[in-house]
């Protein structure tokens, strides 16, 4: 397929950028160790709450940490003309975005596999279990098609770190919702069809934006 | 030079005083029917007492805020189909008015709460679903004027304005699956032990339609107000093109 | 099904100062944006005209 080979060629140029420079990954999983302590103490995570708010505060580091990665990722991107390079070249608008969307999810999954131990240890709770991958898994390929979306527009404007939150979070609330209850159940031993109907949101709600994404990326970077 | 007083300004109305105003008369007279009706005519709540008649409005004012939503949506698809600038003007302006029908709708329903439920908020479908509304009115908002140029906040925007309705649905049936896991012990807010009388059915419906004209009516004020700043706009860059 | 608590402690007459507010506020916010957008537009025409003016003035007219 002619989408295929641009796409893979995007993913690989930025994540080897990525990779070499390493600060980018190094902050980024500092800053989800930060939110889980001040989490930890916000909320008060005494030892017989932990199994209680532990998916929350993953979560809601795994969102922080995400809508950060972007942001520094989308104005290093503009501050090297990386996108401007993209679009005068023949490839399409939808590799582009898939090209950069992969690149965001490949980089957070990274973050989250570093960070994933230490909350185990931290937070107390198992995440040995199949179904807590695929959960993280989906819920971050929904934070990286969305968030993707978003940056290209919001690295554009003249507050850039306060638009791609605004933008952000209310959109994917379903997803930070649903991801939540999923993991708590994930958690706690759950199969898949243990998980309920959570599981299928993420999944029904990434099909959706993968496929209205791409098709309004291409106003948003037009000249 | 044309005379700014009669000025054919694009993406207007057309002949702008006599539509508006008529629109205001119009307005006028159905908010003063309504207010008759509301406070004369339906019939008190047996269990809610006086206070209900707050429903009259925070309801119309609710579901309105959520139409204009849709008004929004649409105009923004048809201005990246056309990029016609009338339908920017129109998606602007909705979504100008429509963010003040939301926090009305949110502060009637915070006021509505308090006597009724003894809470001030809650975390249900209804009332969590208009705050992200309002939430993404607001990012809407804000995209267009934190944009580098016009144009691209128009196009921004647009793309808020879609990306924004179809998630609202999303929103409002996660937190529905989410309260049924973690309920609280009240009762959405149109839910009344009276079940809705004939009366009140009917005054809501005519306050609704109220409010629709009042929405119209304030879109467009709104739209001559845009076209006001386009002018201001062309003759600042005249005056500056002369060199004054 | 009556899954609904009646607050026994909120007697439906002292709930009218909720009444009052809630009207209160929502003419407050309907017409203090209507006043906004309309003193906006006086003032932009306001400024429209005195260009307009110095426009005319112009000597360097084309």
């Amino acid at each position: 397929m002619g989408l295929l080979g641009p796409v893979m060629i995007i993913v690989w140029k930025d994540v080897l950028l990525e990779l070499r420079s390493r600060d980018l990954i190094i902050s980024v999983v500092v800053f989800g160790l930060l939110v889980v302590v001040v989490f930890n103490f916000a909320l008060n995570n005494t030892p017989g709450r932990s199994e209680e708010l532990a998916p929350g505060i993953l979560w809601a580091a795994f969102a922080f940490a995400a809508v950060l990665a972007m942001n520094r990722a989308f104005v290093r991107d503009q501050e090297q003309g990386g996108l401007e390079g993209l679009l005068i070249s023949p490839v399409s608008r939808d590799a582009i975005f898939l090209g950069k969307a992969l690149t965001s999810l490949i980089f957070m999954l990274l973050v989250e596999a570093a960070l994933l131990p230490i909350y185990a240890v931290m937070l107390d709770f198992s995440a040995l279990s199949w179904t807590l991958m695929l959960t993280i898994f989906l819920g971050t390929l929904g934070f990286a098609v969305v968030g993707t979306l978003f940056s290209a527009m919001a690295v554009q404007t003249r507050s850039r770190e306060i638009m791609l939150p605004v933008l952000f979070f209310p959109v994917l609330l379903p997803v930070i919702i649903a991801a939540v209850e999923a993991s708590t159940r994930a958690v706690g031993g759950e199969t898949f069809i243990g998980l309920g109907r959570w599981l299928p949101l993420i999944g029904v709600f990434d099909a959706l934006f993968l496929v209205i994404c791409p098709w309004v990326f291409a106003f948003v970077v037009e000249e | 030079m044309a005379n700014t007083q009669n000025l054919e300004l694009p993406g207007s109305l057309g002949r702008f005083p006599s539509v508006k105003t008529s629109l205001a008369i119009i307005t006028g007279v159905m908010m003063l029917v309504d207010l008759y009706l509301i406070f004369m005519v339906a019939p008190t709540d047996s269990v809610l007492g006086h206070v209900q008649r707050v429903f009259y409005f925070h309801v119309p004012i609710a579901i309105m805020s959520f139409l204009a939503f849709f008004a929004v949506f649409i105009f923004s698809l048809m201005y990246l189909g056309k990029r016609t600038p009338k339908w920017d003007a129109i998606a602007h302006a909705s979504a100008e008015v429509g963010v003040v029908f939301v926090t009305l709708a949110l502060l009637t329903g915070i006021i509505w709460a308090r006597p009724v439920w003894n809470t001030w908020w809650t975390w249900e479908p209804r009332l969590t679903t208009t705050m992200i509304l309002w939430l993404i009115y607001v990012a809407y908002l804000m995209v267009r004027s934190y944009a580098p140029t016009q144009s691209k906040g128009a196009i921004y925007a647009a793309v808020v304005g879609i990306v924004g309705f179809i998630d609202v649905p999303i929103v409002y049936y996660s937190v529905v699956w989410w309260r049924s896991i973690h309920p609280s012990p009240v009762v959405g807010p149109f839910a009344q032990s009276d079940s809705l009388d004939g009366t009140m059915y009917l005054i809501l419906l005519y306050s609704f339609i109220t409010f629709i004209f009042f929405f119209i009516y304030m879109v467009a004020e709104r739209m001559e107000l845009r076209s006001t700043e386009e002018a201001l706009g062309r003759i600042r860059f005249t005056l500056r093109r002369r060199g004054r | 099904m009556l899954d609904f608590i009646l607050l026994s402690s909120h007697l439906p007459s002292s709930n009218l100062p909720y009444l009052f507010a809630a009207f209160a506020v929502s003419w407050v916010v309907l017409f203090g944006y209507l006043f906004y957008v309309n003193r906006r537009q006086h003032e932009m025409k306001k400024e429209i005209a005195r260009l307009q003016r110095v426009l005319d003035d112009d000597p360097s007219e084309e």
